[in-house]
């Protein structure tokens, strides 16, 4: 045997290929955010690989940032995140600790319920007739309210509920607490990494959301970010982006270039999810797991 | 508890029921009450009186319509695609990744590959029409440097089925491959050690214990996207389609939109998604009891 270790050429191969990959990835990523920091004079230098601004101007994001249309539109994917998750959470969890952790008659009949509604998926139309029956149509109900509990979710977390011993449970039982305070005081605490993980799936999901927003919403105010993206870069509408400027003369305007605009957008409704990304990795990979495979 | 009669345990217990409540009023109001509106797929639609009832009416249409029998083309041919092309890409993926020994390298891979998974496809759509953009967008620029000419990628009607095909490998191929690799994880170290002591490759260790020990977990994960075959990706078709193309990319789920919503049609759509839903749903049932049967595990 020889002291020098060989060269295992097809693990080299895999390294090359990998980081190909992750290249893959990021350069169409870092393309677009140098393309939002170029000078708009200079951008049509960038080439489609180039991941380094040509110039240096901040005007895109200065525009993007004194649109009031994008302004409120991240505010409102803010309030929407924020309020969406936190209900869903609320009542996924009660939920999931009545199912997991207690015994009470009936309770076969309402998993199999749950299980008969995952399976079977309304379609669009009656969806959307019965939020107009509603009277929700343009109003923040029919996106808080849609999937208020996601019952795969509620699975997942059911799962992590399982892992709390009942003797904790037990204990509290006999020292009196009803229900509702072992949920909250015990339950609740001792499940801060399964409330993460579903925080996090529910939190991007509510993020993302754009296409019950675009059929519910009519209001351009009421829009969650994701909306007027979608407005700007997909159905390439410019005059609402621009229509609305009182901050920027009709040279600098004129000098603007679109797709470093549309660019500045994609990376701002991105950088939300790199700010939680590392928690993402930490608790999101072992949840969507420990959900999808059964063991 | 035993003995005690049944009215008794509810009484007792009426705080449980008490939580239970809200889940129930939610998913009977929004989950329930939309599932009998399916009815209307059987009824004509009235803004002012009740519906009625039209027996197979729209379904006739939705059969003898040449338009309805292009979508279905379209999302049959596109599932089909992204299976085969698609789904063996994870499962590669998660081979090379299992093989990167060193931990922060491998911890780099991981966080890169992973991150699409998280952007919304209005993201995905917006960073794809760039990337394909006939003027100096990524793919060209690679396409020109080999002295072939630009392509217009999104409005051509031969490329557009390609781009849903590899910007969804672009977006899942990484964190469809995390099933695998945990899969990957179990498998006992023994082997690989008696395998080396024997002189396997590391090639040779891929094809006779890896594959073969992940085999399972790739039947199961196959059969379960078999059920989900006629949703063929409604998100991402739905912003990567534009009226260039859509005679091509036009599916199911984005024909009753357009018919439905746009349109206004609503019983016409509804029978549309009951067709689809029926289909979906007899898919999962049988994926479910050929999965239990073949591998002991169902869908749920």
């Amino acid at each position: 045997m020889s002291h020098f270790k060989k060269l295992n050429w097809t693990r080299t191969t895999i390294y090359i290929i990998l980081f190909s990959l992750s290249l893959a990835v990021l350069i169409p990523i870092l393309n677009l955010l140098a393309m939002s920091f170029s000078d708009p004079l200079k951008v049509h230098e960038l080439k489609g690989l180039g991941i380094f601004p040509k110039g240096f101007s901040l005007i895109n994001y200065e525009v993007l940032f004194s649109n009031p249309l994008i302004i409120r539109s991240i505010l409102n994917s803010i309030f929407l995140t924020i309020v969406g998750t936190s209900l869903n959470l609320f009542l996924t969890a009660m939920t999931a600790y009545v199912l997991a952790k207690t015994d009470f008659v009936g309770k076969r009949f309402v998993i199999i319920f749950l299980i008969v509604i995952m399976v079977f998926e309304p379609g669009l139309i009656p969806e959307y007739l019965l939020i107009k029956d509603l009277g929700l149509l343009d109003t923040y109900f029919s996106l808080i309210l849609y999937k208020a509990i996601n019952v795969f979710y509620l699975f997942i977390l059911m799962r992590f509920f399982e892992d709390v011993p009942d003797s904790i449970l037990e204990a509290a039982r006999i020292d009196g607490a009803g229900h509702f305070r072992i949920f909250t005081k015990i339950m609740l605490p001792l499940s801060k990494s399964g409330l993460a993980t579903l925080g996090l799936f529910y939190g991007v999901y509510h993020w993302n959301e754009y296409f019950r927003a675009t059929i519910y919403l009519t209001d351009p105010n009421k829009w969650p970010l994701q909306v007027v993206l979608r407005q700007f870069v997909i159905e390439r509408d410019n005059t609402s982006l621009l229509g609305a400027q009182n901050v920027l003369s009709y040279d600098q305007i004129a000098a603007l270039d679109f797709g470093s605009l549309q660019a500045g957008t994609i990376i701002i409704s991105i950088v939300p999810l790199l700010i939680f990304y590392p928690l993402i990795l930490k608790y999101y990979a072992k949840g969507a797991l420990e959900g999808g495979v059964k063991d | 508890m035993t003995g005690k009669g049944v009215f008794y345990r509810i009484k007792k217990d009426w705080v449980l029921y008490l939580m239970l409540l809200p889940a129930i009023l939610y998913f009977s109001v929004f989950n329930v009450i939309p599932l009998i509106g399916m009815k209307l797929a059987f009824q004509d639609y009235r803004i002012i009186g009740d519906n009625i009832w039209v027996g197979m009416k729209h379904f006739n249409v939705l059969f003898s319509s040449p338009a309805f029998m292009d979508v279905l083309k379209n999302t049959v041919i596109i599932s089909t695609m992204k299976m085969v092309f698609f789904f063996p890409i994870p499962i590669i993926l998660s081979l090379m990744i299992n093989e990167v020994r060193n931990g922060p390298y491998r911890k780099y891979v991981q966080s890169v590959i992973y991150l699409p998974h998280f952007l919304s496809w209005v993201v995905i759509a917006g960073v794809w029409i760039s990337l394909l953009s006939p003027v100096d967008g990524g793919v060209n620029v690679i396409r020109n440097f080999f002295q072939l000419p630009s392509l217009d990628f999104m409005t051509s009607k031969d490329h557009i089925r390609w781009v849903l095909v590899f910007s969804e490998m672009w977006r899942s191929s990484g964190w469809d491959s995390i099933i695998y690799l945990a899969a990957i994880m179990k498998i006992s170290p023994a082997l690989y050690e008696a395998a080396r002591i024997d002189g396997a490759s590391t090639l040779q260790q891929m094809r006779y214990i890896t594959l073969p020990e992940l085999a399972s977990t790739v039947i199961t994960v196959f059969i379960l996207n078999l059920g989900f075959f006629m949703n063929a990706g409604f998100d991402q078709v739905f912003n990567l389609i534009n009226d260039s193309v859509i005679s091509v990319v036009d599916i199911i789920d984005t024909y009753v939109y357009r018919i439905g919503i746009l349109n206004g049609q609503y019983a016409y759509a509804t029978a549309a998604s009951l067709f689809k839903g029926i289909i979906g749903v007899v898919l999962i049932l049988s994926t479910h009891f050929i999965s239990k049967r073949f591998t002991g595990k169902g869908v749920w």
